[in-house]
């Protein structure tokens, strides 16, 4: 029972990376800022202003405090007031074994209740991405829900396949940057389609549940499942690119917010759970 | 341990005439300490006195804000000032007015601790 209790509607793989619960601090998520030498402003524009995570205990003008789905705290992402602002929370690590990974996740998103209406559309995204790196390549499979464009409701996942366009940074030589957050690119995930739990005014919060699975091995998507919705992933392919020079084994996990509209957008994890299947010789 | 968290709530913009950091949630955090880097002085001041003045606020909600009631400014040939605050409540940011006439570019950092 304790067991259950503590990783709430989570199944991980045999071996747990890491379980962070957002009660007991942000366990090494951070900001995200793009590359940069000698000089902040010569990295690309879309990373100078990528709002980094906080701990919210969820509180609201008209409720009060309502707390995570399992605890008091949760990890937020919250944008500026303006549309397209994003803010990303990332996670670095880096692998032992070259299998599948999964990561669960309970998520939610608000815009800031700064106006008593609806706001249904005034998130326009959240997403979620793996950048990892083998021995042959730079793989980052991106995917979001794309909430609204516009003021338009959507309610679709998405992903982004398209390799990068990359750009030299400073004159060392040994620096390249590429954005791969921003709005181009993304194309709809098959069957891909699904309503979310908004609920009925801006103040009220829903947590949806989240796991996707991922083969390092042939680095690939695996599975997709939101909620009591499982996707088609074999269609879909990841960003890939030529391996990079310092990345070898690279890990990392990051979760967005997108503004709509000149309203905040609020992402909010609960918890974060990342576990792998590693057969007993490769753990040893 | 305590916890303990450094948040760079503002990175390398110019600030001039009035300004406000983006709201913070600080509600597991017992003491605070905004510090305010200067990177670099991009317009002079037309007049003397200090390059900026900052005030803490405090908010039930995030987005109503009224006075905490620590201040600090940052005087001519200073790089760095710190403004500390304590009982605060959930929600915390920096906001004040520039010297007319000045542009600061800055970066301003929120250090919480259990």
């Amino acid at each position: 029972m304790e067991q259950v209790r503590e990783r709430g509607p989570f199944s991980p793989l045999s071996t747990v990376l890491y379980s962070d619960d957002f009660d007991t601090g942000l366990h090494g998520w951070t900001g995200l800022i793009g590359n940069y030498e000698d000089r902040l402003d010569n990295m690309l524009p879309q990373y100078r202003d990528l709002r980094p995570p906080m701990l919210s205990n969820c509180t609201v003008w008209d409720t009060g405090t309502g707390g995570s789905a399992n605890g008091t705290y949760a990890m937020k992402l919250a944008t500026r007031p303006r549309c397209g602002s994003l803010a990303v929370g990332i996670k670095r690590l880096t692998y032992q074994y070259a299998g599948l990974i999964q990561l669960e996740a309970r998520f939610a998103f608000k815009p800031e209740a700064t106006q008593l209406q609806l706001s249904e559309t005034d998130v326009g995204s959240v997403g979620l991405l793996f950048d990892l790196q083998n021995q042959t390549e730079r793989v980052m499979p991106h995917l979001r829900y794309l909430n609204a464009v516009a003021g338009r409701p959507v309610g679709r996942w998405q992903v982004k396949s398209r390799p990068p366009h990359f750009a030299d940074i400073g004159n060392s030589g040994k620096t390249r940057s590429h954005f791969h957050l921003g709005p181009d690119g993304w194309e709809d995930l098959p069957g891909g389609d699904q309503l979310l739990c908004y609920n009925e005014i801006a103040t009220k919060l829903n947590w949806h549940y989240l796991k996707l699975g991922f083969d390092l091995g042939s680095m690939s998507f695996v599975y997709l499942q939101c909620n009591d919705r499982h996707f088609d992933t074999s269609v879909i392919e990841p960003m890939r690119m030529p391996a990079m020079a310092n990345l070898w084994c690279m890990l990392n996990v990051a979760f967005w917010a997108e503004a709509g509209t000149d309203r905040r957008a609020l992402l909010y994890l609960d918890s974060v759970l990342l576990s792998a299947e590693i057969p007993q010789c490769a753990s040893a | 341990m305590r916890q303990c968290l450094t948040a760079a709530v503002e990175r390398d913009v110019v600030w001039e005439g009035e300004f406000a950091t983006e709201p913070w949630e600080a509600a597991w955090a017992s003491e605070a300490i905004f510090f305010v880097r200067l990177l670099s002085l991009e317009s002079a001041p037309a007049g003397a006195g200090p390059l900026l003045e900052a005030r803490v606020q405090i908010s039930p909600d995030g987005t109503l804000w009224c006075d905490e009631g620590s201040t600090a400014t940052l005087e001519a040939g200073q790089s760095l000032v710190a403004i500390r605050a304590r009982h605060f409540g959930g929600w915390l940011r920096l906001c004040g007015a520039v010297a007319p006439g000045a542009r600061l570019r800055v970066i301003a950092y929120l250090n919480l601790k259990e």
